[in-house]
């Protein structure tokens, strides 16, 4: 303890701290920080910044990192990841259908890391996807949709589709032929959904693909979905501060299950170091291929949809029922699971837990089965 | 009472009988622009002869007052057979009396002069094959309507003539593909071996209209086969530069000294075949012996030929993989644009037969290839590095987390 304030660079940054401190509270904009994490300890914003730390250091907390919220942390690493190789792409890129492909293209062929870039934020959208639903099945598991975590679920619901939001508007920006095809195929899909649909055509300016449909998608990606996703963050974290953690019940001191905010953050850079080093691996190894510019005059003969919504294409393009009949299953579907909290309750006695589970892990295969078929009849 | 009645009745069927004479007129005419024209210019011989009418009112003759009596003679507005077919009438024109008979008009500088033709056609068919036989009595020769319609003359760039490109061959192939009329002349049947040639398939196949047809290597009015000596010449009108490299090398002053045809001896004269590469090494072996110093030539012609083309194929397919990466390749695209127009100068320059000179461009297309296959086998390796660097990566990660796992581990624990 006594060794910290010898070293230079320690009383170097504790003066710029003192000198900080005297203008501005730093506690201050540490606890609006604070919104977005997960602190259940309440903070005397009086005390300097240093010294709330170094008593938060020595509270006990639930290790997160290592423990049964490891798919949130991820999902919050995950999505800094995204948003720094965003905004780097962003550096460069151009929204405009003639100059979309070509500012991509160049990107990834002629800056210095730019092809690397890509890939991390192509693959990270992937596995960010892959991880904010495996949390939703994760809490549906855990019955962590009860009363009084409600709100938790529906936003955890609500994270998943701007998160399918982000894949489905990313895929148009580099406005190559599979990007573009998918999401002319995938909105097909979503058109097709009673009250949505058409409500969703009219914001993004008709039924038709046009050259404004880029501009719609890109203002969503990078402007109205962060937005979006850090309200869906605070609810969370906010709804988890009041009524606390699924697994708070079973913190003890110096159990595995509890760690401290130094020790934490340890884990933290582990936890990143380990998701970043997969993720460069995937982009070498198995990089996202990029294809010619989007012609939509030739429709290639194996245009997909977006993989997650190859389910809801095979149900609504596929079965020789009425659109409006099987795109409304679909809604109702989503409707359910974002209401989940109040009918499951309702359901009461005669539903127990393990039947309620038995029913999501029937509907989530189905869902699944339908998206291998998606893949066979999806194909124009 | 019943007189009126009929009036009453006969009034529509007179108004009838009008309407349909108008429209037997309409349709006898054709699907022409300007029938009041045509239907004057036909005069009465119609009446009788409506099938040489409707034909007539379709030709280019029709506009520009030549009727039928300006060939037949005879009066159009008779009322009579006797009369019509009476004074200055010809009826048939035979054969013989033909030319002379078109001449009449088409010789005549001062009325050709507005329609900006020439009147050299006559002249040009007396020097014919066909205007020499038919000079010797021969009447089974083509004469002016055999190529152009008697009745029906069409303007050459008419797709429906006789003449217009297109049809040209099917024209000359009613005598030229008749094989008991070629056999009795000792001709081959032209028409039948001119449609499998590469020519044939651009015009028909690919609709290329500048595609040699009969009259570009035998001429239209004055037709008469190329000699040798011409042969080469007549080629080289389209084939400029196989011509050149051709008169540079030995088989020029060879062939003529033997009198054997130039390009046709290898490349055939009706049946022209598409120019393959692999005859490079096989044409030679037609004329030359199996095992002489020429037929080595033709083979080592390939040889280069080959090994210029599979660099530059090879060339394309490491453009094809750096592009798939990417790449940027437009740099290397332009080169290879370079090194394939060596490469169609090569087989130009092998009408040479000259091993040297067809070295000058496949060696020089060869090395282009060489040159980006290997610029771009260097850049595909940094790629592969990358690899490498990934291993280096996870040793560099693997340690990192092992030292923040040590450093969390001697952080104090939880204390409440």
């Amino acid at each position: 303890m006594t060794m910290e304030n010898t070293t230079p660079a320690r009383s170097l940054r504790d003066r710029m701290l003192d000198w900080l401190e005297q203008r501005v509270n730093l506690s201050e904009l540490f606890s609006f920080l604070t919104h977005f994490l997960l602190l259940t300890v309440p903070l005397d914003t009086r005390k300097p910044l240093r010294e709330l730390l170094r008593d938060l250091d020595r509270t006990a907390l639930p290790a997160y990192a290592t423990g049964r919220q490891l798919l949130g942390v991820l999902m919050a690493l995950l999505f800094g990841l995204e948003a720094v190789t965003g905004l780097l792409l962003a550096f460069y890129y151009r929204p405009t259908p003639d100059a979309a492909h070509a500012s991509t293209l160049s990107i990834v062929r002629d800056l210095p890391l730019g092809g690397l870039i890509h890939q991390l934020h192509a693959w990270g959208a992937l596995l960010l996807v892959v991880v904010v639903g495996l949390r939703v099945v994760r809490l549906f598991w855990d019955g962590l949709h009860q009363a009084p975590r409600e709100l938790s679920w529906v936003a955890a619901v609500f994270l998943l589709w701007v998160a399918l939001q982000f894949d489905f508007t990313g895929r148009l920006l580099p406005w190559d032929a599979n990007g573009y095809w998918s999401v002319v195929r995938g909105l097909e899909v979503i058109y097709g959904v009673p009250v949505i649909g058409p409500v969703l055509a009219f914001f993004v300016g008709g039924h038709t693909m046009s050259e404004d449909l880029l501009t719609r998608f890109y203002v969503l990606h990078v402007g109205l979905l962060p937005l979006l996703w850090l309200v869906g963050v605070y609810f969370t974290v906010a709804t988890l501060r009041r009524v606390g953690l699924g697994s708070i019940a079973q913190m003890k001191p110096g159990s595995s299950t509890t760690t401290t905010l130094r020790r934490h953050r340890y884990d933290l850079g582990i936890l990143l170091m380990l998701s970043f080093a997969v993720l460069a691996t995937l982009a070498v190894l198995v990089p996202f291929r990029f294809s010619g510019a989007a012609d939509p005059y030739t429709t290639p003969p194996d245009a997909l949809p977006p993989w997650h919504l190859l389910g809801a294409s095979a149900l609504m393009q596929a079965t020789p029922v009425p659109m409006w009949l099987t795109g409304g299953l679909v809604l109702l579907l989503g409707l359910a699971i974002l209401t989940l909290p109040w009918w499951a309750a309702r359901l009461g006695e005669r539903f127990p837990a393990q039947r309620l589970r038995l029913a999501g892990a029937v509907t989530l295969g189905l869902w699944l089965a339908l998206s291998v078929a998606g893949l066979f009849v999806g194909r124009s | 009472m019943n007189a009126r009645i009929v009036a009453a009745l006969g009034r529509p069927f007179l108004v009838a009988a009008l309407l349909f004479g108008a429209a037997t007129v309409r349709a006898a005419s054709g699907s022409s622009a300007q029938p009041a024209m045509r239907s004057v210019v036909a005069g009465r011989c119609g009446s009788c002869h409506p099938a040489e009418r409707a034909q007539h009112a379709n030709s280019v003759h029709a506009g520009e007052e030549v009727r039928c009596v300006s060939c037949h003679g005879g009066d159009d507005r008779a009322l009579d057979e006797r009369s019509a077919h009476g004074a200055g009438f010809r009826g048939r024109i035979s054969k013989a009396q033909e030319p002379q008979l078109c001449a009449s008009c088409h010789s005549n500088e001062s009325r050709m002069h507005a329609y900006d033709l020439p009147v050299d056609q006559l002249a040009l068919y007396q020097l014919s094959g066909h205007g020499r036989r038919l000079a010797q009595g021969d009447t089974k020769v083509a004469v002016c309507s055999d190529c152009h319609g008697a009745h029906e003359i069409r303007r050459s760039d008419d797709p429906a003539s006789s003449v217009f490109a297109a049809n040209i061959p099917r024209t000359c192939g009613k005598c030229h593909g008749d094989e008991a009329l070629m056999k009795s002349r000792r001709l081959p049947n032209a028409y039948a071996l001119y449609e499998t040639s590469v020519h044939a398939k651009q015009l028909h196949d690919k609709g290329n209209l500048g595609a040699p047809t009969c009259v570009s290597c035998h001429g239209t009015h004055g037709a008469t086969p190329p000699q040798v000596g011409d042969i080469d010449k007549v080629c080289g009108r389209c084939h400029s530069a196989e011509r050149r490299w051709y008169q540079a090398g030995p088989h020029r002053e060879g062939m003529l000294a033997k009198g054997l045809a130039e390009c046709s001896s290898c490349h055939r004269a009706h049946d022209v075949m598409p120019a393959e590469t692999a005859r490079l090494a096989t044409q030679c072996i037609d004329c030359h012996a199996k095992d002489s110093a020429e037929a080595r030539v033709g083979v080592k012609l390939d040889e280069q030929y080959r090994a210029a083309a599979a660099a530059v194929e090879k060339a394309d397919e490491r453009i094809a993989e750096a592009e798939d990466v990417p790449l940027r390749t437009d740099d290397y695209r332009s080169r290879m644009e370079v090194a394939r127009t060596y490469l169609r100068e090569a087989l130009t320059a092998g009408h040479a037969v000259d091993v040297e000179m067809m070295a000058t461009y496949a060696e020089k297309a060869h090395t282009v290839g060489d040159q980006v296959e290997s610029e771009i086998e260097e850049k595909l390796g940094n790629i592969r590095l990358e690899r490498i660097l990934l291993i280096v990566f996870w040793f560099y990660v693997l340690a990192t987390v092992h030292f923040l796992r040590r450093a969390r581990d001697r952080a104090p624990r939880a204390t409440e």
